[in-house]
């Protein structure tokens, strides 16, 4: 669950990113958020994981005010959520199972868990045959499958997806964003910041449209059009 | 698990940054082996002025009217004096003896001077435990009955113990310059070994890795490269060591003085425990220095 309270992130530069928004996503909801470049909608990501503190108002995740939580928290406060980028962000030096195995090492998980844990979850996301290989050796989109497998293997209650299809072709992005919403069904939360205008209309999802700053439209099943 | 997991990783990475390891190796055994030289000469310093201690003593010469009780209770009463180490009684015959020892080549001169017209005074050859105590133990003896006159080696003590004090500065200020460059050295590298790998640090940091965890490696990194460079410095060291001592032992000074260096054996352990502990020590600072910068996100 996130909850936003009228919260203002103004940055250091005095430019106001994101102005009085308040939401508030349930648990096990699959909301897109919308909006055209540097409306704000980066700034909302980087506001929930964290990595930016909100100037005013409150942000709650799983009932938890986070606004004032402790620099040593923060990393306790990640583990609850798995985030996936636009560009993968996979290490190229691992293969697809060290690179999924790593996010568990990181939890301090234990030997045996992570070798149950980690072909599960690439079973999931349908690359258990590929587990030794390298990323460079991967199409696009069975990269971001692994970042997903990753954002995953810990067992997080809300999935963060920054533009997890901006970098792939129509067709790709259809099978992640199948592969998104099998996870939601499974009850994971899952937030995407996109303005992929056909994915938003076709899924039918709750959109919350985000424009300089400010929240303009939140539909529960909404389509869009990419304007305001 | 844990921690051999944190270990490995900071292991294999002094070994896949070659370069940038390679470069602070040889920075910091250079910065090392000056330190070494430094520390070597401290430690011999300290050695000789042991030695000196020993032997460079204050002689107490008694009047000739003392009677034999009287003799011995001043030798008891040199004994009980702080800072005494010995008092050796040396009877007029052995005065005159180590007189032509000393004089081999005009020995005749002496004859005639055995027994009853042996004019060498009997004598306390007194040694100190502290050579600064030499002053206040000298002043002491000489208000006491029956002495006659005292020598001693008040100016050798006295400079010895000046070299002494000058050379404990020298090597201290020496080795803080060098402590700086060391771990200047270790951040600098840590830090390439930390950009290179900014893309995985900020990943541990979206997984929920703690700072210490992504910390970890980087310091095993340093440590490691100060370990390596302190057991290679050591080496390098002992061969240079044993080589000029040799030398120096070699010349005539020093053996006249009949003053001898510390063998490397003597030095290993203490040079080796510095070294490493410097080594380790410098690494985790140097590292930890380089890491804060990439912790804040």
């Amino acid at each position: 669950m996130i909850e936003f309270k009228n919260v203002t992130k103004t940055y250091n530069t005095g430019t106001e990113a994101v102005h009085d928004a308040s939401f508030m996503i349930e648990k096990g909801e699959f909301a897109f958020l919308v909006g055209e470049s540097g409306s704000g909608k980066s700034t909302l990501i980087k506001l929930i994981l964290k990595e930016e503190e909100a100037t005013k108002g409150s942000i709650l995740i799983n009932g938890k005010d986070i606004t004032n939580i402790k620099r040593k928290r923060i990393p306790y406060l990640r583990r609850s959520m798995g985030v996936v980028f636009q560009d993968f962000r996979l290490l190229p030096d691992k293969t697809v199972y060290e690179n999924v195995a790593f996010a568990m090492y990181i939890v301090n998980a234990t030997k045996k868990h992570i070798k149950r844990q980690v072909p599960m979850v690439l079973d999931l996301v349908g690359l258990r045959d590929k587990a030794k290989m390298f990323p460079h050796e991967l199409s696009g989109g069975e990269q971001q499958r692994v970042a997903i497998a990753r954002a995953l293997v810990n067992n997080p209650s809300m999935i963060i997806a920054d533009e997890p299809t901006g970098n792939l072709d129509p067709k790709t992005a259809w099978d992640i964003m199948t592969l998104l919403n099998d996870i939601n069904a499974r009850g994971t939360t899952v937030v995407m910041a996109t303005h992929a205008v056909d994915i938003v209309n076709k899924m039918r999802k709750r959109v919350i449209q985000i424009d300089r700053g400010n929240i303009v439209r939140d539909d529960k099943k909404g389509g869009y059009n990419g304007e305001v | 698990m844990r921690f051999s997991y944190l270990f490995v990783e900071g292991f294999k990475s002094v070994f896949k940054n070659k370069k940038s390891t390679t470069i602070s190796l040889i920075t910091m055994i250079c910065a090392m082996f000056l330190f070494g030289v430094f520390f070597a000469i401290g430690q011999n310093i300290n050695y000789i002025l042991d030695q000196v201690q020993r032997n460079q003593g204050i002689e107490v010469f008694i009047k000739n009217e003392a009677t034999d009780e009287q003799v011995v209770a001043l030798g008891e009463q040199i004994r009980k004096l702080e800072g005494v180490n010995r008092a050796k009684f040396k009877t007029k015959e052995e005065a005159l003896d180590s007189m032509k020892e000393s004089m081999q080549e005009y020995k005749d001169l002496l004859e005639g001077y055995e027994g009853q017209n042996n004019i060498f005074p009997a004598s306390y050859v007194v040694t100190l435990t502290d050579l600064k105590l030499a002053e206040q133990v000298e002043s002491q003896i000489a208000e006491m009955d029956n002495v006659k006159k005292i020598t001693s080696s008040n100016n050798t003590i006295n400079t010895l113990l000046k070299i002494a004090n000058g050379a404990k500065l020298t090597i201290g200020v020496i080795f803080v310059i060098l402590l700086i460059i060391s771990i200047t050295i270790i951040a600098n590298t840590i830090r390439l070994s930390v950009y290179a790998r900014r893309k995985e640090i900020s990943i541990m940091k979206y997984v929920g890795a703690t700072n210490g965890f992504i910390r970890w490696p980087f310091m095993v990194e340093g440590m490691v490269i100060g370990l390596i460079a302190a057991i290679l410095t050591i080496v390098i060291v002992s061969g240079c060591y044993d080589l000029i001592v040799h030398k120096i032992a070699e010349s005539n000074v020093l053996q006249t003085m009949g003053i001898t260096l510390l063998n490397f054996s003597e030095l290993v352990s203490s040079i080796s425990l510095v070294y490493c502990v410097l080594g380790i020590l410098v690494g985790l600072v140097g590292s930890s220095i380089s890491m804060k910068k990439y912790l804040e996100v």
